[in-house]
């Protein structure tokens, strides 16, 4: 999308220096006191984690019956929250890559914590396939390595792509965000004023002198990871879709999941990096940085999503009506006539309609309206990730099979568990690491210097 | 001992300036110190390429081949199962694994590249001793020469008129 | 699954020795091998017996196999004519049931637990002093009994005791048929029809393929006439039934009226006009009369092959009014001479303990306390007489527990017996194992009244058939007759065909609503309520499970506002009764149904308090049909458990079970499933052993006994959820039965489709589990590897049949449902058969372990597996023979020649699974005159 006016136009403050920059960022961490605020949003969301911890416990001990799964919908929540969780992380990797190669100038102050988002997210989708198992302790065995039995992994099987897919991606995303922290490291090992402090970033900077020819490796490093990031990411979520195309049944055996989950991904990922900006903004005093420029140029990212999401539903509405097969047929029917209808309908309203007001410019560049859509459309998001599983397996191939899902209580404590362990990793990331990429901010400034 | 010498700048453009100079006069062991990365000094240093990428992409092919050598050997050899009645050899599903696979190696080897390339992790440096030093970091462009010819008086003699803010030697 | 053989049979040979050591009783704490094994036993290897089972006091021919002495699986005595090799659910069932940890383990004397001697000691100078009188005021009470040992213990007690009083109950009696046989001949005859010898049928509310004593029996014959085949000479022979409900013969009736009471007998009455009865001509409405002229026809053309059928529990008159029917159409049916010796019924019983007209009352295997009409309040009565009374039975029970003192005794499986199936011929029942418990026999009880100290059932058995075979030749005879499990032609003979007196007009019954009664199709009349498979065991149509419900017209059920699961009053004869309604397509208007045998209260662990009590209305005025019904909603609801909701195949949606009509399946035969895999560049792979197994599955022959999914339990070790894990979705069974329905909503046809693993050539399951858990074998099984499945789920999701069973809980791992975790249970696991550990897949394996089995045995012998050497645990249990199983590589096999049937198809072919298991589709035989054109 091209910037209006200068590429870094509302980007930055008018006047400011590159000290002036250093400092705002990292003195959020070491300066400022931290604030009732911060302390009570930790409570609530290490109380949540150890619910969490507990309801995990649980399952160990009584086994998956106590979700909701029966016979016929044998998957359940776990798999959309994990359906739902690796769609918002696979948007952190990709702002940073795609924004540096497609040179966007507003990527400087956002691309630190979408990468954070992008491992917090993953790192929780990857615990959900091995919650879902009847027998977790054995999940090791979707890895190839010597056994006295002689036996492999099954490689045809997209669980175990996505094994894979997860794996790599999570360890591809700490390199690339912990290659970009390095300087920062430096920048705050040089500004510590505590020996602990000094040592600890001292450490983690690993010596970063900032020399010319450290630049000049870093860059081609980090270039050479961004591009590869992009099919990387596609191919992930391509994965998780393929866990539902790659197979016979009514409503997943279709050919534009893959597409449409990658795009569904991007849409969800945005949404959530909208809403932690505003949280980084407000929290860290970041005003200055990240700017309601930020929001309009996102809004209307998710905007386009939001169309993609159109276009990927009405896709399998046209199939399922063109195939003419019964089961599709039964399928798209029960999507507008069966026991989820309400819920479908939500969805639809929530992905489809509530991002049509980002046409409006007013209200593109108003952070509150942007923020409630981002919220708005995630719950919207995760209601089509339970739905793609329900509608299908609630009504397969025979009716003798039907059978309705109703989740436990389990199911709501894990996924509201899995939020607060998310929102507790990004509070102390918050505390502790710079939200915003310093080194990135000097080069935007001296962008705009050039400008003028 | 050569000394190390350090000349301060307050912004990217002059240390530039400074670089050509100090290039163009023949001075030999030059480099910068910039709190962010500023590409011009890669021509103006006249450093040498940085030959990352292939060992990236090598790492990244021999992963992939290894992972359907893998996939292909337990399939088709050691342990040989009718599955769905698939044909053995089922390699279009290998793929995905091996794309993933390589990614992940050339990913691991440039960063690991990365660190042998920049002789990192070095905790500690002489220049972290110089004043001022902890700027190169922050708002501070530092422009090194460490040359037997060169000592501080003509290195202040040579950026005449782009006024540094200060030129020091440091302390060995 | 090859590879894996090795470590499975340890598994097993480990599981194998554990189970015998908890069901033998032997100490824990040190295993010891055999000192001196035994002839003829090798461990590991199974052995069978034969040996019979009674239901109502009639004998079921079984083969039992034991491991160690421990029986584990029943199946049907092919020389038994009321089993003929196949079998029941109860029969299924009734190895849960010797295991049953609820059965009664010790004496007690008021509750408290007692000593055999000190029993003695009380009753035998009770009976010194009887004697005096002879007997008066001593009274016994049994079930229904056929046992000649057992008839003539009792006819010597007489003896001892002339005066003695000795009653007969039966919740469901053949009473009111027997007073009809009386009404029509004059004596009390049996009276037997043979299904296999008729053309044309007419059910006026019976069901010969419901569940009873000859439910075998007649869906054998059943199956004879109406097997659908492109070489069947004869054509297919028609069933019309007429009835108030929905029975498993409507089911399967080409066509079907649903009348109400006064409707039926009006029907039969009309009928019996047209074939020249005396008798006033009621007015038929629209449909019945258009009907009736078909039928007349129908039966008058076939006259002599021709046969009307009335339930037992069709009041006598009407019994009479069909026994002369079926003179004029001289229907195959024989009469058999009356059992001798009338006992007296319950009421007098009753009468008796209340009267105070007696000192000693003995029961023996009866529970009338819980299933006596409530009118008598027996309960009551035995709780307030002051009498001596004795219950002797393997369950305490609501009787044994009113009873002064209560006796357990032996479980069929571990007793000496002999019974009498319908048709007369005799069978010894030997024990399989050795009395789990401290339990004595009913022979035992009755030689001691006799005044005969310690008299062994098998004693009193030898010596009754010791009076009938010649002395000489009798050891011969008896290991004969015990390796048979019959007596040879013991059957009773024929009597020539008595004529059957005029009849009178049957009594009309009362205008309105009407309550019925019937046997429940699970727990027949409550007394196998304790028994988990049968509660768990989805009932014919309505498929309800763990409970009983009021089962009514939909449109029944809109008049009084009711919908599925409002509990409602039922106010009958100023008694009142709760119950859950269940709308079901196709019971007559005016008629309300309730099944016998829920709502005990002394069951145990597993039947207490389900369902509700159908005996709290239940009168000797009226056993089986409450008129006078009133309908109150309760204002509460109540879950009704089913595994599958009412599904009416409309449009496409037939080609799930597709119906054909006899005559036009030749010109219009289904079209065949491609055999060749859909065309790919990649090429598949196929299973390479020289046998190739396969199944065909006969839906036309299907009567929805359940017999097959109780008897895959049972081999199998498939475990139950109990109602909370149901309630959730759940269920473990590996063999379904579909139900679907066709036909408009007014004249509903539900089909059955009995649902096993498809084992497809090519299945989704396999390709899609991360760790191989799910691979398909050289003979083309499709075999789940319990140990390498880590519990995705993937297999199941991707599923179309969705025959993969999830242990979401430990259902046989530690967290088994009520007292299925007590050590007793784990006795009936079949050794074979691995039990499966929380959190894996599970699913039908075509009994791989009989087909391991069998190729064990041709490699010893060096030859291949012979044509039908392998039968599964469902075709082995089936009475209709409707599940065919073998080598598709045989030409000649049973299964490959199904598979050229114009009927046969594929379920969801379309998908390119290319499944193992096929179908025949639904035949009927309509007739011409009564098709509708369908709506």
């Amino acid at each position: 999308m091209s910037p209006r006016g200068g590429g870094t136009e509302g980007l930055l403050p008018r006047s400011t220096s590159y000290g002036a920059l250093v400092g705002l960022v990292a003195d959020a961490l070491m300066r400022r006191n931290v604030g009732w605020r911060w302390y009570a949003a930790f409570g609530v969301t290490l109380a949540m984690t150890l619910m969490l911890a507990g309801c995990v416990t649980w399952l160990f001990l009584r086994g998956l019956g106590i979700f909701g799964n029966n016979t016929a919908v044998v998957w359940g929540f776990p798999i959309a929250n994990y359906v739902w969780w690796i769609g918002i992380g696979n948007a952190g990797t990709f702002i940073s890559a795609a924004l540096l190669l497609t040179r966007q100038p507003w990527r400087a102050a956002i691309n630190r914590f979408a990468e954070v988002m992008t491992i917090f997210a993953v790192a929780i989708a990857g615990l959900f396939p091995i919650l879902h198992l009847g027998r977790p302790e054995y999940a090791y065995w979707l890895a190839p390595y010597p056994n006295v039995m002689g036996l492999w992994p099954q490689w045809r099987s997209a669980l175990v792509w996505d094994f894979a897919a997860i794996i790599s991606y999570l360890i591809f995303s700490l390199l690339f965000w912990y290659l970009g922290l390095i300087p920062d490291m430096a920048t705050l090992r040089d500004r510590a004023r505590t020996r602990l402090g000094q040592v600890a970033y001292g450490v983690l900077a690993m010596g970063w002198r900032g020399s010319a020819r450290h630049w000049q490796l870093h860059d081609a490093v980090y270039r050479a990871l961004a591009v590869m990031a992009l099919p990387l990411v596609v191919s992930v979520h391509s994965v998780a879709a393929m866990d539902f195309s790659a197979s016979p049944m009514p409503g997943w055996q279709e050919t534009i999941f893959p597409p449409y989950f990658v795009v569904g991904a991007l849409f969800s990922g945005f949404g959530m990096v909208i809403v932690l900006t505003a949280l980084v903004r407000l929290g860290l005093g970041l005003q200055a940085v990240i700017t309601p420029r930020h929001f309009e140029v996102m809004g209307k990212i998710v905007l386009a999503c939001s169309i993609g999401m159109g276009l990927s539903y009405a896709t399998e509405w046209f199939y399922a009506w063109s195939l003419g097969s019964r089961a599709e047929l039964v399928h798209l029917h029960k999507l507008f006539g069966g026991e989820y209808t309400p819920l479908y309908l939500t969805m639809l309203a929530c992905n489809l309609l509530a991002p049509q007001i980002l046409w409006i410019p007013q209200a593109r560049r108003n952070i509150l309206v942007v923020v409630c859509v981002a919220i708005v459309l995630n719950v919207g998001m995760w209601l089509e990730r339970i739905l793609i599983i329900w509608n299908t397996l609630s009504h397969g191939h025979l009716p003798s099979m039907w059978s309705v899902f109703w989740p436990s209580i389990f199911d709501w404590l894990v996924l509201a568990g899995s939020l607060g362990f998310f929102a507790m990793m990004f509070l102390c990331f918050a505390r502790l690491l710079p939200a915003v990429a310093m080194h990135d901010l000097g080069k935007l400034l001296r962008e705009r210097r050039k400008e003028s | 001992m050569t000394a190390l010498l350090l000349a301060e700048f307050r912004d990217p453009e002059t240390l530039i300036a400074a670089a050509r100079r100090a290039r163009e006069a023949g001075w030999k062991g030059l480099d910068a110190h910039t709190p962010f990365a500023v590409p011009e000094l890669v021509e103006a240093l006249g450093l040498p390429p940085a030959r990352i990428r292939p060992i990236m992409l090598g790492a990244g092919v021999a992963a992939a081949v290894l992972t359907f050598a893998l996939c292909w050997y337990s399939a088709v050899i050691s342990y040989p199962l009718n599955l769905g009645g698939r044909p053995l050899n089922s390699w279009p599903t290998f793929l995905v694994l091996c794309f993933e696979a390589g990614v992940l190696a050339a990913a691991l080897a440039g960063f690991v590249a990365f660190f042998a390339f920049s002789g990192l992790p070095r905790l500690h440096h002489p220049l972290f001793a110089a004043r001022d030093f902890d700027r190169a970091s922050q708002d501070a462009f530092f422009l090194a020469v460490q040359d037997p010819k060169v000592d501080a008086g003509r290195l202040a003699l040579l950026l005449d008129g782009l006024g540094p803010v200060s030129v020091r030697e440091v302390a060995q | 699954m090859t590879p894996l053989l090795g470590r499975r049979q340890a598994a097993l040979g480990l599981l194998a020795s554990a189970l015998t050591l908890t069901s033998c009783g032997e100490p824990e704490e040190e295993i010891l091998p055999y000192v001196n094994k035994p002839d003829g036993l090798t461990p590991g290897v199974s052995q069978r017996f034969a040996t019979s089972l009674p239901m109502g006091g009639y004998a079921r021919g079984v083969l039992a196999t034991t491991y160690e002495g421990r029986p584990v699986k029943l199946e049907g005595n092919p020389r038994h004519p009321a089993s003929q090799g196949a079998t029941d659910l109860f029969t299924e069932a009734a190895i849960l049931s010797l295991y049953d940890p609820d059965r009664s383990r010790s004496l007690r004397r008021e509750g408290r637990v007692d000593t055999w001697e000190r029993f003695e000691a009380a009753l035998l100078p009770r009976l010194a002093a009887a004697e005096a009188n002879g007997g008066e005021g001593l009274r016994l009470l049994t079930g229904h009994l056929t046992s000649p040992t057992l008839l003539r213990l009792i006819g010597a007690l007489r003896e001892r005791f002339p005066a003695m009083h000795w009653h007969v109950y039966e919740p469901v009696a053949e009473t009111a048929a027997r007073r009809g046989a009386e009404l029509a001949f004059g004596t009390p005859l049996t009276v037997l029809p043979r299904l296999q010898r008729a053309r044309v049928i007419l059910t006026l509310d019976a069901d010969p393929l419901g569940p009873g004593p000859e439910q075998i029996r007649h869906n054998r014959a059943f199956a004879a006439i109406r097997t659908a085949r492109r070489d069947n000479p004869g054509g297919l022979a028609r069933l019309y039934a007429v009835e108030p409900v929905f029975s498993n013969t409507g089911a399967k009736a080409d066509h079907r009226l649903a009348l109400a009471p006064a409707g039926l007998r009006d029907f039969a009455v009309a009928l019996a006009v047209r074939l020249g009865a005396d008798l006033p001509v009621p007015a038929l409405p629209e449909p019945a009369a258009r009907f009736l002229d078909a039928v007349a026809q129908d039966l008058q053309a076939a006259r002599g092959a021709a046969l009307v059928l009335a339930g037992p529990w069709a009041p006598p008159e009407m019994q009479a009014l069909v026994h002369w029917i079926n003179d004029r159409l001289e229907a195959p049916v024989d009469h058999l001479p009356p059992p001798s010796g009338q006992p007296e019924d319950l009421a007098a019983l009753a009468g008796a303990l209340r009267g105070g007209a007696m000192d000693t009352l003995v029961i023996i295997d009866a529970n009338p306390a819980y299933d006596a009409p409530a009118d008598l309040d027996f309960a009551g009565a035995l709780r307030d007489t002051d009498a001596f009374t004795v219950h002797l039975g393997p369950w305490r029970g609501e009787t044994g527990a009113l009873c002064r003192w209560h006796l357990p005794q032996h479980h069929p499986l571990e007793d000496w017996a002999d019974l009498r199936a319908s048709d007369g011929t005799a069978s010894i029942a030997q024990p399989l194992i050795r009395p789990l418990y401290a339990t004595r026999s009913a022979a035992w009880l009755l030689g001691l009244m006799r005044g005969r100290l310690s008299l062994e059932s098998y004693a009193a058995v030898r010596e009754t058939w010791a009076a009938q075979w010649p002395a000489e030749s009798f050891e011969a005879t008896w290991r004969r007759v015990l390796h048979d499990g019959v007596v040879p032609d013991s059957a009773a003979t024929p009597l020539p065909r008595p004529a059957a007196r005029a009849p009178a007009l049957p009594p009309a019954p009362e205008a309105g609503l009407t309550l019925l009664l019937r046997p429940d199709p699970t727990v027949w009349d409550g007394r196998h309520a304790n028994n988990p498979w049968l509660q768990e065991c989805p009932k014919p149509l309505t498929r309800q499970v763990w409970g009983n419900a009021a089962l009514m017209a939909p449109a029944e059920a809109e008049r009084h506002g009711l919908r599925e699961g409002d509990v409602v009053q039922l106010h009958a004869g100023g008694r009142m009764l709760e119950a859950p309604v269940l709308p079901l397509p196709g019971m007559a208007p005016g008629v309300a149904m309730l099944s016998l045998g829920y709502g005990r209260r002394q069951a145990g662990a597993i039947g207490n308090d389900l369902g509700a009590n159908a005996y709290a209305l239940r009168r000797q005025d009226a056993l089986w049909e409450l008129p006078g019904l009133r309908l109150v909603p309760a204002g509460r609801r109540e879950e009704i458990l089913r595994l599958q909701e009412m599904h009416r195949l409309e449009g496409e949606a037939q080609e799930l079970l597709p119906e054909r009509a006899f005559t036009d399946l030749l010109e219009h035969p289904l079209e065949p499933e491609p055999e060749e895999p859909p065309a790919s560049i990649f090429k598949p792979l196929e299973p390479d052993a020289p046998v190739a197994w396969g199944m065909v599955i006969d839906t036309t022959l299907c009567t929805g006994c359940n017999a097959c999914v109780v008897a895959c339990q049972a081999e199998n070790n498939v475990p139950v959820v109990g109602p909370g894990d149901v309630a959730k979705g759940r269920d473990m069974h590996w063999l379904r039965i579909d139900t679907y329905w066709h036909g408009p909503e007014a004249q509903p046809r539900p089909g059955f489709q009995p649902v096993p693993c498809m084992h497809c050539e090519a299945a989704p399951c396999e390709p899609v589990c991360p760790v191989a858990a799910s691979v398909h074998d050289a003979e083309g099984l499709n075999v789940q590897v319990y140990n390498r499945c880590i519990g995705t789920r993937f297999c199941q999701g991707n599923c179309p049949y969705k025959v993969r069973r999830f242990n979401f809980h430990g259902y046989a791992d530690g967290q088994e449902y009520a007292n299925q975790g007590e050590p007793i249970v784990a006795a009936h696991y079949n050794p074979d058969v691995t039990v499966r550990g929380r959190g894996v897949m599970e699913k039908c394996t075509y009994c791989v372990q009989r087909i391991s089995a069998a190729r064990r045995q041709a490699e010893k012998e060096d030859r291949p597996i012979a044509e039908g050497e392998v039968r599964t645990a469902c075709q082995s249990a089936c009475p209709a023979q409707a599940i065919q199983f073998g080598d598709l590589r045989k030409a000649e096999a049973a299964v490959s020649r199904l598979r050229h049937e114009p009927q046969h198809y594929a379920l969801l072919g379309h998908l390119g699974t290319r499944p193992r298991t096929t179908y025949l589709a639904q035949v009927r035989n309509p007739n011409p005159a009564l098709e509708e054109p369908e709506a």
